[in-house]
């Protein structure tokens, strides 16, 4: 057993690294500061203080929360698509040889083409607007949801297998009770990765094929040159990234894969 | 994929007798347990006529390979009778066991379980694996819980919570099996394997993965739970004191095919203690099988 720590250790072992962040995060600040200031080109290099007034602006006029809710619509749109093709494909591929042999190749001809590349046949099937952005985040999502399930998928251990047959398991319960949760630490992990880059994608996507979102206020502002602008879009982007992994994180921690993460 | 249906196995609980008309004990695992819960019929005094499990010239021949594994091996083991398969890594033990698990399809001659030929892996066949066989997904409580829930015995959270006592681990029952030692992982993978009431119980190197101190008192701790639940055991290992130790009888095995070199009736009574090691009787068994093994060792090591 792990000898239990003070309050004021397991304070100190809280606190640090958030105190570490914010520090690491005000340096960054004031050297941004400093090169905007000496630069003196706000088109170029907005200063913070100069970002954070646009980022009045934006939520003052009510535009930024429009273009927000837009993005995550469509992440969350093309990301549960993918998730909803990507697990159960990959998981019967891992279990059925003959299945395996017939999509994999394919799999692995589509796999190195990036998101980027389908807009123009996402564009020409789908006009602009809300379907190509879907289109893009799952297609983003897909892979690393799909390639992580079935590396979990085929992580099964025999032994796991052979323990749930002789304790009376029939074909029906070794599926959701031994090949599923062997599974589902892969496919957490994969649901992480594929939420960044479908968060990734829908901006590439909004940059070209949509009229509304972060990714579209990015590109108007550039060409207006209102830089300070662009950088709000930049900025939320990161946040929100941030803020959905780290949420997906916490709920694979306590729900999904809590024998993975013992509480301390 | 094979597996016999849970309906068969209910029947093999008690009180209602299964199998031949002479197979009486088949319906008493001798177990605590099951006395506790189903208020079962008085235990019968166990004779070692009965055959429980048996091999009947048994091949198994891996694809690629250009020996069986296993070659020709007859073996009847009597209920409630403690068998060792013992022999050096590479004699086809743990195939053998396989075998008697129905993991492994003989590919000449059959398996007999209770008099009835095995198609498959069986409830009635408790298996103890070398390690890291617990469902990393669910509490020690709910692994012990797994074989009691898919055969729709009634309340499946007591059985196992009784078996933990049992085990001396009760304590830990909510924890994730990854935060337990080694040694505790295995003492939940027995109380997993018990928790069916299986009338036979098959050990692969159960403790082969433990330090020295804790396999010792392991199989102290596994003579104490036979001496209570008298099932019929299968142990293999490749330590000769664990078997002598353990078993009523060692059955030693050679490589390149699989086959039984000789077999060694354990003359100590029982309940033993780990004296017995010391003992003169003990010590000329031992360099007996020594000696056989580390021929066997040596035509397998070139």
């Amino acid at each position: 057993m792990i000898a239990r720590r003070s309050h004021i250790q397991r304070l100190r072992i809280a606190v640090a690294p958030i105190a570490l962040g914010a520090l690491g995060l005000s340096i960054f600040i004031g050297l941004w500061t400093s090169a905007a200031l000496s630069l003196g080109k706000p088109v170029l290099l907005p200063s913070p203080w100069a970002v954070f007034q646009s980022y009045g602006d934006l939520i003052a006029d009510g535009s930024l929360f429009k273009d927000i809710q837009a993005s995550i619509k469509r992440v969350f749109i093309g990301f549960s698509t993918a998730a909803l093709i990507a697990v159960p494909l990959a998981l019967v591929l891992a279990y059925s040889r003959v299945l395996r042999g017939l999509v994999m190749p394919l799999i692995a001809l589509i796999r190195p083409i990036p998101p980027i590349a389908w807009i123009p046949l996402a564009i020409l099937w789908m006009g602009l607007g809300d379907p190509p952005s879907f289109f893009i985040t799952a297609i983003a999502a897909f892979f690393p949801i799909f390639l992580n399930s079935f590396a979990g998928g085929t992580s099964l251990k025999e032994e796991h297998v052979n323990a749930a047959r002789s304790l009376g398991a029939g074909p029906a319960a070794l599926l959701a009770t031994v090949m599923l949760p062997s599974a589902l630490p892969m496919i957490a992990t994969g649901l992480r990765i594929g939420l960044g880059q479908a968060w990734m994608a829908v901006v590439t996507a909004e940059l070209i094929a949509a009229q509304s979102g972060l990714g579209y206020m990015i590109q108007i502002s550039r060409l207006s040159l209102e830089t300070s602008r662009v950088l709000v879009g930049m900025t939320v982007i990161g946040l929100l990234g941030a803020l959905m992994i780290g949420l997906l994180g916490i709920l694979e921690r306590r729900v999904i894969v809590p024998w993975n993460h013992p509480a301390k | 994929m094979q597996s016999i249906a849970a309906s068969d196995f209910r029947a093999g609980m008690p009180p209602k007798p299964i199998g031949a008309p002479r197979d009486v004990k088949a319906s008493d695992t001798g177990s605590e347990v099951a006395a506790r819960s189903v208020s079962a019929a008085p235990r019968e005094v166990l004779t070692s006529t009965t055959t429980r499990l048996a091999l009947d010239r048994v091949s198994v021949q891996f694809r690629g390979r250009p020996l069986p594994a296993v070659e020709d091996i007859s073996l009847d083991v009597a209920a409630g009778e403690f068998v060792a398969l013992l022999g050096p890594s590479g004699c086809g033990k743990s195939t053998l066991l396989n075998v008697f698990a129905g993991f492994v399809a003989p590919t000449k001659g059959e398996v007999r379980l209770e008099g009835e030929r095995l198609r498959g892996p069986s409830a009635k066949c408790g298996v103890v694996f070398q390690k890291h066989s617990l469902f990393p997904w669910k509490t020690v409580l709910e692994n012990v819980a797994f074989g009691p829930r898919r055969l729709g015995m009634p309340d499946p959270k007591g059985v196992a919570r009784s078996l933990l006592e049992t085990v001396g681990l009760a304590d830990v029952a909510n924890a994730w099996p990854s935060s337990l030692s080694g040694g505790m992982q295995q003492r939940v993978g027995i109380a997993r394997a018990l928790a069916t009431r299986p009338p036979v119980l098959l050990m692969d190197e159960p403790f082969g993965a433990l330090d020295a101190q804790t396999r010792a008192l392991m199989q102290e701790e596994l003579l104490s739970i036979w001496d209570k639940l008298k099932p019929t055991v299968v142990f293999v290992t490749h330590d000769i004191e664990e078997a002598i130790f353990l078993a009523d009888r060692v059955v030693v095995m050679q490589a390149l095919p699989g086959r039984i070199a000789r077999e060694f009736d354990v003359p100590f009574a029982r309940p033993r203690a780990p004296e017995i090691m010391d003992a003169s009787e003990f010590i000329e068994l031992r360099r007996e099988i020594t000696d056989i093994i580390r021929v066997e060792a040596r035509k397998s090591f070139k």
